[in-house]
């Protein structure tokens, strides 16, 4: 294909389907590179996925989950404030109505965060007021 | 469970909460799969990368692509936790839920947003070519939207590694984007052309060549 090779007619000749086979197999090409940057991500997106779970697997596995350690702080914040409240037990407001006490403490809770922080982060401690609650519950107990 | 115990970090079983680790592993690698797509665009809106302008194109689709499936596992698969029990209108529908509804329903936005305007891709002819990209610009801030999701109602939000994941691959396209509408000049100059007066600047022709080559 020279420029100073004399035209042939149109729709004929050697230069046209040179022409042609050229424009196809640049298309096959770009259809195979394409191909082969699709497979690429679909690899990096499994591999993130799979890294990123992995993180978070060993860290709930070895115990650093964030969500669940804030919430067995807060059960054990709760349970010591209630052991500490009875022993002293004669105070009228502790004795007179207890599940009261204990749906307030819920309820504050729940507002803090703990119910409606993580999915998941009731159920770590296996504690009756947190495990497993929604805080649709958490707000019917306080009720 | 022993007050003292459940205070300090101990191995926890994992079998209860394998929906939840999948949705943030999806959330996770979402939120890095979108950077890389809006990075990917706003490369190829920039004509940052001209000579692979082909090549962009594709990673660029792809890249969205699987950024709208793992956002879609990231919010499917809350349906099976067993604290949470989301409902899929509440999953779907913003403010229809009561887990931190403002959050959790900005995520929903952001989510929406990038399908929508990533999949009208595919509907160009019959929204027009101009209007598209017009409407393809606000992907970045659906983008955005996500980010704030991932930063104000992530699990992982507050650990280190996961902020230092977010400025690694949060960086990189907000700067391109904060230089392609704060100094359009600057990069018009950077890429050797000025962008043409009333246009987006960096915003060329869908390349048919790739087109023809079935490239979507």
């Amino acid at each position: 294909m020279t420029p100073s090779s004399p035209s042939p007619p149109a729709g004929s000749g050697p230069d046209r389907q040179e022409a042609r086979a050229l424009a196809r197999a640049r298309a096959a090409e770009l259809r195979r590179r394409g191909a082969r940057i699709r497979r690429s991500v679909i690899a990096l997106a499994l591999g993130l996925f799979t890294a990123a779970f992995l993180v978070v697997y060993v860290q709930l596995a070895s115990g650093h989950d964030p969500a669940l350690v804030a919430a067995a702080q807060r059960r054990h914040h709760l349970q010591s404030r209630r052991s500490t409240r009875s022993p002293s037990g004669g105070t009228g407001e502790a004795t007179a109505s207890p599940s009261q006490s204990t749906s307030t403490e819920l309820g504050s809770e729940s507002s803090s965060g703990e119910s409606g922080s993580e999915p998941g982060a009731g159920e770590s401690g296996g504690t009756q007021e947190g495990s497993g609650e929604s805080p649709s519950s958490v707000t019917t107990s306080q009720s | 469970m022993n007050v003292m115990a459940s205070h300090a970090p101990l191995a926890t079983a994992t079998g209860p909460y394998l929906y939840w680790i999948t949705s943030r592993a999806a959330g996770i690698a979402g939120l890095i799969l979108a950077s890389a797509a809006v990075g990917a665009g706003l490369l190829m809106a920039g004509g940052l990368a001209r000579e692979r302008r082909a090549e962009m194109r594709v990673a660029h689709e792809a890249l969205a692509l699987a950024t709208l499936a793992a956002l879609a596992i990231h919010g499917l698969t809350l349906l099976g936790d067993g604290y949470l029990h989301p409902t899929l209108l509440e999953l779907a529908v913003p403010f229809a839920g009561s887990y931190r509804t403002l959050w959790t329903s900005t995520g929903i936005i952001a989510f929406w947003s990038l399908a929508a305007l990533g999949l009208g891709y595919y509907q160009r002819a019959r929204i027009g070519a101009q209007r598209w990209r017009s409407l393809h610009r606000l992907t970045a801030a659906a983008w955005m939207l996500g980010i704030v999701h991932s930063l104000t109602d992530g699990t992982d939000s507050g650990q280190a590694w996961f902020l230092v994941m977010i400025v690694i691959v949060v960086a990189p396209p907000l700067a391109l984007l904060a230089a392609r509408h704060l100094l359009p000049s600057a990069l018009a100059r950077l890429t050797g052309r000025l962008a043409p007066a009333g246009a987006a600047p960096g915003l060329a022709p869908p390349n048919p060549e790739m087109q023809r080559a079935g490239s979507r």
